[in-house]
């Protein structure tokens, strides 16, 4: 390809178009990012006047966003605490042991994923409306674990698979108890992994919508069924606020996974490299 | 355990062996019991509503109900449009990916910045955006009477252009990052090889970049074709009547008409119509792998 259109115009004419398709990604958060702080909500763009209005009128007398914002957390937290525990115990499994049917749990992970959410939250409806389970929290953080844990589980196999087995057995070979390694070699080495699965399943939960809007109740309304009933029935300017909120906060998490991949990029090289050293070492402790 | 400690020298093995599947077992099983009741079984009764009449016995009507008048011109609007974003996100993300894969690394860095942030970002908010974005005194429209192009403003809004700009632009990450990792992938010195044989650019293209990267674009454009089929937000907020999607009905009808037995009938299509395309790009995948391992040769 590289030689293909190699010509002075085709690589401005591709710029170009790539250009636009980039802006066609990134100009709907932008444009809210912009449009949260402008005095007239839909007037104009650019905004003449600027405002921090529609951020104080989330939280005024009477406002619904602090509830739809508690109770989306609280069901998130939820959520992450259970696809951890499901994540880390299925990504040891998939990783290191010898397991019967490996492929067809591999399938049965990916299975949410790929299924309609709209599926999934349908038959969510139809196993707890008999319960009386809709608009329990519960319930809300059951389902959307459904949908986290699979995330959770890939990114801790990709985790476990990028720690080098060797370590493991090294500590075994002098002596260490399972528990010990666990402690001691797996768990601060897989750390970057398990902050990065468990602000994704944070996120998951936080931001989904289908199974939120089948399983809440009048009363338990989750942010994301509040932003769409508010684009729907009742145009609240405040909704841009909120909507610029959910974007710092997904770019706050990325940050932050990018962050503890970064922290933890040099713990195994440097645990590695020990036993270079040791080999270097040795000669040198001859001479002395 | 008796049948494995009867040859004696095998026995270390074996029971290691046996020790690992045990701790396996034992570590799967949150998972496969979660998931098993709380996915599975729930489709699988979803798959017995829609089967059952309100009597109990076994029916079909459900079935034939969604498969006729309204019902049936849902499904031909929701297979449209998803078809109509699998073609835009497969060109659009043909054409970035390629130009991607040309850039500097710290170029293409920030230019996959772009690409992978929104899609971390709530589709609702992202629709938003375009909400603000296509109204008739919206950005583009704005821009497209500043620039006295004839007909502006244009309806951007509740109609199939709406719908379908929306759902492209949620579309597009999946396709950027499958096509990125395809085009990646391509050996250069095939090229390179055909090139000092004398085949001219456009050979090269058509006879050996096209057929290697083919399975990867019939498998993304297929995934982004399953992907909207079950799309819900950006439909029912960017688009008219004539562009209500299946997802949309099923949920009119759980959340309005208390018609569980329909919406049970239409989720299990839109399932199947899921499996089909999975088993498609399954296809496509290993006939992508058969070919690049006999161009390797």
């Amino acid at each position: 390809m590289m030689e293909l259109r190699s010509t002075l115009a085709g690589r401005i004419v591709l710029t170009a178009v790539a250009t636009v398709i980039l802006l066609f990604l990134a100009l709907p958060i932008v444009v809210i990012l912009v449009t949260s702080f402008s005095n007239n909500a839909f007037a104009s763009f650019p905004p003449d006047t600027w405002t921090l209005n529609w951020y104080q009128a989330l939280f005024a007398d009477g406002s619904k966003w602090p509830a739809a914002l508690s109770l989306s957390a609280l069901v998130a937290a939820l959520s992450t605490v259970f696809s951890l525990i499901i994540g880390v115990t299925a990504a040891t499994a998939l990783t290191r042991s010898e397991l019967p049917l490996r492929s067809a749990v591999y399938a049965l992970v990916l299975g949410p994923l790929v299924i309609p959410q709209i599926v999934t939250a349908l038959g969510l409806f139809l196993l707890f409306e008999p319960a009386a389970m809709l608009g329990s929290p519960i319930a809300i953080a059951l389902g959307h674990t459904v949908l986290a844990a699979p995330i959770a589980v890939l990114i801790l196999i990709a985790t476990l698979r990028g720690i080098d087995e060797r370590l493991e057995d090294a500590a075994a070979s002098m002596g260490a108890g399972r528990l010990t390694i666990a402690r001691r070699i797996t768990f601060p080495l897989a750390a970057p992994g398990m902050i990065a699965a468990a602000i994704f399943s944070f996120i998951t939960s936080f931001d989904e919508f289908y199974i939120s809007q089948f399983l809440s109740s009048v009363d338990t309304v989750t942010l994301p069924v509040q932003v769409y009933n508010s684009l729907t029935f009742e145009i609240d300017p405040s909704v841009t606020a909120i909507s610029a909120i959910l974007i710092a906060l997904a770019i706050l998490a990325l940050a932050l996974v990018a962050l503890a991949r970064w922290l933890g990029s040099g713990r195994q090289g440097s645990l590695l490299s020990v036993e270079n050293t040791a080999g270097v070492a040795n000669p040198g402790g001859e001479t002395v | 355990m008796a049948a494995l400690t009867t040859t004696a020298p095998a026995r270390p093995r074996k029971l290691l062996a046996s020790r690992k599947t045990r701790i396996g077992i034992l570590y799967a099983l949150p998972v496969v019991v979660y998931l098993l009741v709380l996915f599975v079984y729930p489709i699988f009764s979803t798959l017995f509503l829609s089967l059952k009449d309100t009597d109990g016995a076994l029916t079909l009507h459900w079935y034939a109900d969604a498969l006729t008048g309204v019902n049936l011109s849902v499904l031909f609007t929701t297979l449209r449009i998803s078809a109509e974003t699998a073609l835009l996100s497969l060109v659009f993300g043909f054409v970035l990916a390629n130009a991607i894969s040309r850039l500097k690394p710290l170029w293409a860095g920030v230019a996959m910045l772009i690409v992978v942030v929104p899609h971390f970002i709530s589709a609702l908010v992202r629709t938003y955006g375009w909400i603000i974005m296509l109204g008739d005194k919206g950005l583009v429209n704005e821009t497209l009477t500043g620039l006295s192009l004839p007909g502006a403003p244009f309806q951007l809004l509740y109609n199939e252009l709406g719908v379908v700009i929306g759902t492209t632009s949620m579309m597009l990450p999946y396709t950027v990052l499958l096509l990125y990792g395809v085009m990646r992938g391509v050996d250069r010195r095939l090229l390179a090889a055909a090139a000092s044989m004398g085949a001219g650019r456009i050979t090269i293209f058509r006879r050996i970049y096209l057929p290697l990267v083919s399975p990867g674009l019939a498998s993304a454009g297929l995934l982004s074709f399953i992907l909207s089929l079950g799309y819900y937000i950006t439909p029912a907020l960017m688009g008219g009547p004539n562009q209500t999607m299946i997802a949309t009905l099923i949920n009119q009808q759980v959340m309005k008409e208390n018609q569980w037995n329909g919406a049970a009938a239409q989720g299990v299509l839109l399932l199947l119509i899921t499996f089909a395309g999975l088993l498609l790009v399954k296809l496509v995948t290993s006939l992508g792998a058969s070919r690049r391992k006999r161009s390797a040769t």
